[in-house]
């Protein structure tokens, strides 16, 4: 007997139109007992192929609890809405070559309308047309269309038709039926499901008012009336359409007409780099062959072509090499441009990739073996991420597209998941809630990286969890939160292929102009096996760059990323005293404690720098092992297996680290050898710790692999802490390809900052949005290495950051781009026009307007023209935006001579206030010096009085707040204050947090109470036992303040409510921009 | 939630501006208040009325501000000492009022918001009224108070804050007029009688407006004009005040008309005038003059429906009251018995026309409750087969349906509730019913009930 499927199912991925998974929808199906399910979003095939991993992933499960396979269909389509009269039209490619048709089809609307949007008309359907499946879906459909449907797709055609309990439901049927015989078309029965189970209708009526941006309570007939539209039984369909059975029977006819499946999608690398005449391979060896002769004209040592050609035979094994000349063409590109790049990623760690120059780290030298990241068995794709200047990788991108066509080159899609944040704000609004009442819940969320909102939050914010409307939005924000919103771009992952890409995929307008990027997301990518090259940015290459244009320059040297000498202890001290503000990776404050307990002396040190201090170790429990062995507290041991198994098999594995596994390879290693996982095992094991969402799955990994390794004779306890770190790197997994090569990058910026710290600090600051500091760190940090730093002024300084020579170093003068909001067009013109006499003279030659003259007051940079911040602010607002012609000509002064007058002269306070706001830096005094007195007569001590303290002593210290972390598990947060004397790095335990989490987080200049604790390298913490906000010491610095008028109605607040405590630290500002800069 | 503003005793905690939830968190026992600010507003009009006493032109400068225009009033308690007069007044009243006296409104005002200020040279130039933008500005010049600034020449202010800083001066200190928009439009003719003790008897009252209202009649004589709107104030002693006005169709200035309307006007008020403690002030005002001899004009010929059913509905209004007539308009909902409603008053609402040629869904009224009916259905979700209400068995002949409905789950704590099946049935008779089964068979209930909510014609 035939049974029912649903050929009109929805997804989440019709946004805020479907409300279940994909995986959900195919889950209930399966379980309802049906045949199959047609997955048809809205113009879109975005949902599919998570769909087909679900229906994969439960054929595995089944196949491995042996029971009989299942007799289920999937069929990948789209519903076509159309923006013409022509009601929906769900299609199904029947073959291969239909599937090509259907994303060309889809391309073709989404090229022609902006970002997310996709405008179809039946003639794009006509255009389209062969080997689809068309469900004519219910509405009017003019009869000229379905006259040439049924002559254009003849036999490929049905009437949809849905009994979804509106009333009129059987007389529609009869007239539908009517009109299926008058046409000879099939009528063929749908639910047009947009859920899975009746139980979402409430979820689907969020989604509505979300979309239509309106609340429950408001919405009226927006909403279904009821909860019809979801997966129904066969039973219930059979009853449904109990006058028209034949339309239930059709289902199973149209889901045996599809011999498509998405396994089909084969992929083809491009053939561009090769030359004709040449196989790949063929041309890969020769290149990387002639590159070598040139590295070395006196021969390729007999190690290296060794190597070399062991690697050549594993890229053929694995048929690789046009992914590796790909990655080359992209390389040679960029080096020709000039622009910096380097490669990481299990392939990138070859003799052939050091040869081509896509990565500068040298196997040989560092005795990395290529077969340590590859492996053949597991056909894993290769793998290549190649970092480019942050500034410049666009012109990269653009040579992609140039090089391959927009028809054969696109970008992977970002799925844009609902964040709690964006859950609670938008959920909030469906359900009535004001904004107050959201922002209130999203207020304590910490960061952007919590993904979960759970009740403590709730009950922190001074809301009753068990409310109504507060439990309901509980329940809601908690199935939303993993809803897909839209797609977005990769951060540069490209799909390249051969023939027409847009016959594999759809592709999508970017929201940057000459973007566009396929339906698909990398998860998507691997499921089909399809590859990729990403195309990153990486803001330490940029200040790489300019720091060796700098370089070259004034100093004349040379560097490449090739030649910076690799070895040179000074450098290595530096990094051992932990002096380490700006360089790439190893700046952050966990990372500076770590230096000196680490005590790098070799490249290899760095690579485990890079990996140690990130939530996988930490989770796993390795760190302090690590350490402990570094240390020599404790002899490294390799834990063996019971004796029928090598008894060194993890000694190779675990060598290098100690003992412990600290790297993503070597917990999938692991996995491996010491609990014997079969390829296809840890390849799952690598899926899920990729997508950490499959939950399941994971609990089912942990048995087999903490049993596997017991079963082999391995303590349980490793065991169990292996699997730890495994599922710690689920989160942010850190492999050793990648370490490597960052490794490099931290070695060049440490020896740039050491050797030469004015030119550091000054291709820093140029490069900025980067690294892990504000500007104010940077520079105090160049100030402390002896750098002497000049102010901004009109007369001397450029967009960028300069060096100026003084004796025979040099000192760094700040530039125009530190005034937030100033422009870079009006910086040159003022150096066109330098030098400047007035303001007037200024306003003239360089033509600035009126803003750009008062941010150049406000940030006091008319000292050379004899005027201080006031008194240019006062000259500066006058200064009229044109000048009269006449003047102009005469290049005359406009503005004639007022009488003088004197203002108040400004405070040093009021100073620094105004250099913080306008430049978020201040090289006159620091904010907490004008507090000193006070904290004095409340024996606060200083930073550096901190710093200087015995171990185990009470202490009172105060100092702005530079800034929070909660890493890992959260059980502590780390707060590095700053005053005029130093630093002092303070951890909360998150017991105490909870008390004080309001000044904690929100604070600009915290006090805190706490004990002095000196570890044996001396790094020295506060561990804080109780926390003052103090802000309004800061307060008290700016002109804003007037503190002697009395609060009443009528006036506006004079501090803003709640300073913003999310955000990157280096984004952070001491004191807030007076209202004036926006 | 925000803290918009605090009482004394919370003042200077720097509590305003802060969400709700952050107040607390600083001080726990806080005691709260919703704001109103519809309740404030008629709480400033209240004040504004009582304080009309003082002058006829009074304006009000939200959200808490009064300015009364003394110039030339002589009625007050004591010139010089108004600002004091005006305190004690609203003390009584319970409220703590700043007042100030200048000579001009910008700077009476400012004097006020910052209470304590000598002169208005030491005042901070927060008490000038501009925009926060120039406050910053001016700040970061260093120009702290209102004197400081008046000392810069105002050529240079205005080359560099603009015109209106030089023109908020100006007005500060009486250069230039400042506009002020009193609340209602100054009367053509005022006359009033103070008394020096309140009076409570309404005869006593009457008596006197008698003859509040012969002199201004003798006015309108002496100016050849006669008023279309009369107003009579009554100040009561605890700042209440009664305001009657009466309209009239012509220009009058017959006393004795007037003073007939008015005692029918305070006869039809519909809680009659209370002189509790006693009036202290009533004031006699004729707003719209003409001159008397004018001729009315001739009504436009030709009345539009739309306007007759208005002036039907007014009439009827004024007759049984505001409120008692209806209209039915259209409710957004699925739920049958709330897709319409009545309003009180007109609302223009167009109903969608029925499509052609399909029958009504539903019936044109609805029975209030529902009527349990008693129904043979197949399981779990057939039509009727018979059902019987009011004791007589219908057999349905036939049916169609269902409509479904399910529960608005957002109105329910438990988001739950039943959904309906709604069926249109026909019995042998050829009689039609709207019927609904409550609850959905083996899910929602285990029997479910059913139900009869209307006929159709």
């Amino acid at each position: 007997m035939s049974r029912f499927a649903e050929l009109a199912a929805a997804t989440n991925f019709s946004f805020l139109r479907g409300a279940s998974h994909p995986h959900e929808m195919v889950a209930t199906a399966l379980a309802l007992g049906h045949v199959g399910i047609g997955i048809a979003d809205r113009n879109s095939v975005a949902g599919v192929v998570r769909a087909w991993v679900a229906l994969r992933e439960a054929t595995d499960r089944l196949a491995a609890t042996g029971k009989a396979p299942i007799e289920f269909k999937l069929a990948a389509g789209a519903r076509l809405v159309f923006a013409d009269a022509t009601p929906d039209i769900v299609a199904y490619p029947a073959t291969r070559h239909g599937w090509g048709r259907l994303t060309r089809l889809l391309t073709v609307g989404n090229r022609r309308a902006r970002k997310g949007d996709c405008l179809l008309t039946i003639d794009d359907l006509f255009d389209h047309l062969d080997d689809l499946l068309l469900i004519v879906m219910p509405g009017q459909c003019p009869h000229d269309t379905l006259d040439r449907l049924r002559t254009g797709a003849r036999g490929r055609v049905w009437l949809g038709q849905t009994m979804l309990r509106q009333g009129r439901d059987q007389r529609q049927l009869a007239e539908r039926a009517g009109l299926a015989g008058e046409y000879g078309l099939p009528l063929i029965a749908v639910n047009d499901a947009l859920f899975a189970t009746a139980e979402q209708r409430s979820l689907h009526d969020i989604l509505t008012c979300i979309s239509e941006g309106t609340t429950v309570h408001a919405a009226g007939r927006m909403l279904a009336a009821n909860a019809e539209r979801h997966l129904k039984s066969h039973a219930e369909m059979a009853r449904l359409f109990a006058d028209a059975p034949e339309a239930i029977d059709e289902t199973s006819r149209l889901l045996a007409r599809i011999e498509f499946s998405l396994d089909q999608l084969r992929y083809e690398y491009p053939h561009e780099p090769t030359p004709t005449g040449y196989t790949p391979q063929a041309w890969l060896e020769t290149l990387t062959l002639a590159k070598a002769r040139t590295r070395w004209p006196s021969g390729i040592p007999d190690a290296v072509m060794k190597l070399l050609d062991h690697e050549f035979s594993l890229i053929g094994q694995a048929n690789y090499a046009a992914y590796f000349l790909t990655v080359h063409g992209l390389v040679a590109f960029a080096q020709d441009k000039g622009i910096l790049c380097q490669g990481r990623g299990s392939a990138a760690n070859s003799m052939v990739c050091f040869i081509l120059g896509i990565t500068a780290v040298d196997p040989a030298k560092h005795k990395l073996l290529f077969a340590r990241f590859i492996s053949t068995e597991r056909r894993e794709p290769p793998d290549i991420d190649v970092d480019f200047e942050h500034e410049r990788r666009e012109i990269v991108m653009q040579h992609v597209y140039e090089r391959y066509g927009r028809h054969r080159a696109a970008i992977a899609a970002t799925v844009i998941h609902y964040r709690p944040r964006s859950a609670v704000r938008e959920v909030g609004k469906a359900l009535g809630l004001t904004e107050e009442v959201t922002s209130r819940l999203n207020s304590t969320v910490w960061g952007s990286f919590a993904d979960r909102h759970d009740r403590e939050r709730v009950v922190e914010t001074g809301f009753d969890p068990e409310a109504p409307e507060i439990a309901r939005l509980t329940e809601f924000v908690g199935q939303i939160m993993k809803f897909p919103r839209h797609l977005s771009q990769h951060v540069g992952g490209f799909v390249l292929t051969d023939d027409r890409l847009d016959e594999t995929v759809p592709i999508h307008n970017g929201a940057m102009p000459d973007r566009t990027f396929i339906e698909w997301d990398k998860d998507d990518i691997d499921a089909l096996g399809l590859m990729k090259v990403d195309v990153l940015a990486l803001g330490m290459l940029t200040c790489i760059n300019k720091a060796f244009a700098l370089i070259a320059t004034h100093i004349g040297k040379q560097y490449t990323l090739d030649n910076v000498p690799d070895d040179a202890a000074d450098v290595f001290d530096m990094l051992c005293a932990g002096d380490s503000i700006g360089v790439f990776q190893v700046e952050s404050r966990a990372q500076i404690n770590m230096l000196p307990r680490m005590r790098p002396r070799e490249f290899y040190d760095l690579v485990i720098e890079v990996a140690i201090v990130r939530p996988g170790p930490i989770q796993g429990d390795m760190v302090h092992p690590y350490m402990r062995r570094r240390q020599g507290l404790e002899q490294p041991d390799y834990p063996s297996p019971a004796p029928p198994h090598d008894p060194n098999e993890l000694s190779d594995l675990l060598g290098r680290t100690l003992g412990v596994p600290l790297f993503q390879e070597q917990a999938m290693k692991l996995a491996i050898v010491a609990a014997n996982f079969s390829a296809v095992e840890a390849n799952q094991l690598r899926r899920a710790m990729a997508t950490f969402r499959s939950v399941g799955t994971m609990d089912q990994l942990e048995v087999k692999l903490v049993g596997g390794m017991v079963a082999r004779g391995y303590d349980a306890d490793f065991a169990q802490r292996c699997y730890k770190q495994i599922e710690g790197f689920g989160s942010y997994g850190f492999p050793e390809s990648h370490a490597l090569a960052f490794a490099r990058l931290v070695w060049i910026s440490s020896y740039l900052k050491c050797r030469y710290p004015a030119v550091f600090a000054a291709a820093l600051l140029n490069s900025q949005p980067m690294g892990f500091y504000a500007p104010a760190q940077i520079v105090a940090d160049a100030a402390d290495h002896g750098v002497e730093i000049r102010s901004i002024d009109v007369n001397a300084s450029a967009w960028d950051n300069q060096l100026e020579a003084v004796g025979d170093g040099f000192a760094l003068r700040l530039g125009f781009r530190q005034i937030t909001g100033f422009r870079q067009v009006w910086a040159d013109a003022i150096v066109a026009a330098q030098p400047v006499a007035t303001i007037e003279q200024l306003a003239r030659r360089a033509n600035i307007p009126r803003r750009g003259l008062d941010l150049l007051a406000d940030a006091d940079a008319y000292r050379s023209l004899g005027l201080d911040r006031r008194a240019a602010l006062w000259e500066a607002r006058r200064t009229p935006a044109k000048a009269l012609p006449l003047f102009a000509a005469a290049e005359a002064a406009e503005l004639g001579v007022e009488a003088a007058i004197t203002l108040p002269a400004m405070t040093l306070g009021e100073q620094v206030a105004a250099d913080y706001q306008t430049t978020r830096l201040s090289l006159k005094a620091h904010p907490m010096t004008f507090a000193r007195a006070g904290f004095a007569d409340e024996k606060v001590s200083t930073c550096a009085a901190t710093t200087a303290t015995p171990d185990g002593q009470r202490v009172r210290t105060a100092g702005v707040v530079l800034t929070r972390q909660r890493p890992g598990k959260g059980n502590a947060i780390f707060i590095t204050l700053e005053d005029e004397t130093g630093i002092t790095n303070v951890v909360i335990w998150a017991r105490l947090f909870e008390q004080y989490r309001r000044a904690t987080m929100a604070a600009r200049l915290l006090l805190i109470e706490g004990v002095v604790q000196r570890s044996p390298e001396g790094v020295v913490h506060l561990m804080a036992s109780r926390i003052v906000d103090r802000s309004a010491e800061l307060d008290r610095l700016s002109a804003d303040y007037t503190p002697t008028l009395p609060e009443s109605r009528g006036l506006e607040p004079l501090h803003p409510g709640y300073p913003q405590t999310h955000g990157h630290p280096r984004n952070l500002r001491i004191l807030p921009p007076s209202r004036d800069f926006h | 939630m925000r803290v918009v503003a605090v009482s004394p005793a919370a003042a200077g905690r720097g509590l305003i501006g802060l969400t709700l939830a952050d107040a607390r968190v600083r001080e726990p026992d806080l005691i709260t208040v919703k704001h109103d600010p519809i309740a404030d507003a008629a709480l400033l009009e209240w004040l504004a009325d009582d304080c009309e006493r003082y002058s006829p032109t009074v304006a009000v400068d939200p959200p808490a501000g009064i300015v009364i225009d003394v110039t030339g009033c002589r009625s007050c308690d004591s010139q010089g000492k108004l600002p004091e007069a005006v305190s004690r007044r609203f003390a009584q009243h319970g409220i703590t009022a700043a007042t100030s006296e200048a000579n001009t409104v910008d700077a009476a005002a400012a004097l006020a918001r910052c209470a304590g200020g000598a002169t208005v040279s030491a005042l901070p130039i927060i008490a000038l009224r501009i925009d926060a933008m120039t406050r910053i500005a001016l700040r970061r010049a260093g120009l702290v108070t209102i004197g400081a600034l008046a000392a810069i020449p105002r050529a240079q202010l205005a080359a560099r804050f603009g015109e209106h800083v030089p023109t908020l001066l100006a007005r500060l200190f009486g250069e230039v007029d400042a506009p002020l928009t009193p609340r209602r439009p100054p009367p053509a003719i005022a006359v009033e009688h103070r008394f020096a003790d309140p009076v409570a008897v309404t005869a006593a009252i009457l008596r006197t407006l008698d003859k509040l209202v012969r002199s201004a009649a003798t006015m309108l004589e002496q100016s050849g004009a006669g008023g279309r709107r009369f107003e009579t104030t009554l100040f009561r002693s605890d700042g209440h005040v009664a305001r009657l006005a009466i309209d009239t169709a012509g220009p009058t200035r017959d006393p004795h008309v007037i003073a007939r309307l008015i005692a029918e006007r305070i006869a039809a008020l519909s809680d009659p005038l209370d002189p509790g403690f006693g009036y202290d002030l009533i004031r006699f005002a004729v707003f719209h003059t003409e001159p008397l001899d004018a001729l009315q004009l001739a009504l436009d010929g030709g009345g539009i429906a739309d306007q007759q059913v208005a002036a039907l509905i007014d009439r009827l209004t004024t007759r049984l009251g505001s409120g008692r007539i209806r209209r039915l308009a259209r409710g957004d909902s699925h739920i049958p018995e709330q897709a319409s409603f009545d309003l009180p008053t007109i609302v223009k609402q167009v109903w969608p026309m029925a499509e052609r040629g399909e029958p009504p869904l539903r019936p044109l009224s609805l029975l209030v409750p529902p009527q349990r009916i008693e129904v043979m259905a197949a399981v779990p979700d057939g039509p009727p087969l018979w059902f019987r209400w009011r004791r007589i068995r219908h057999d349905v002949g036939r049916v169609e349906g269902p409509e479904r409905f399910a529960a608005e789950w957002w109105r329910r704590p438990d988001g739950r509730g039943l959904t309906r099946d709604y069926y249109r049935v026909e019995d042998e008779n050829g009689r039609r019913f709207w019927v609904f089964r409550h609850g959905q068979y083996g899910v929602e209930q285990a029997h479910p009930n059913w139900y009869l909510h209307g006929l159709f014609p």
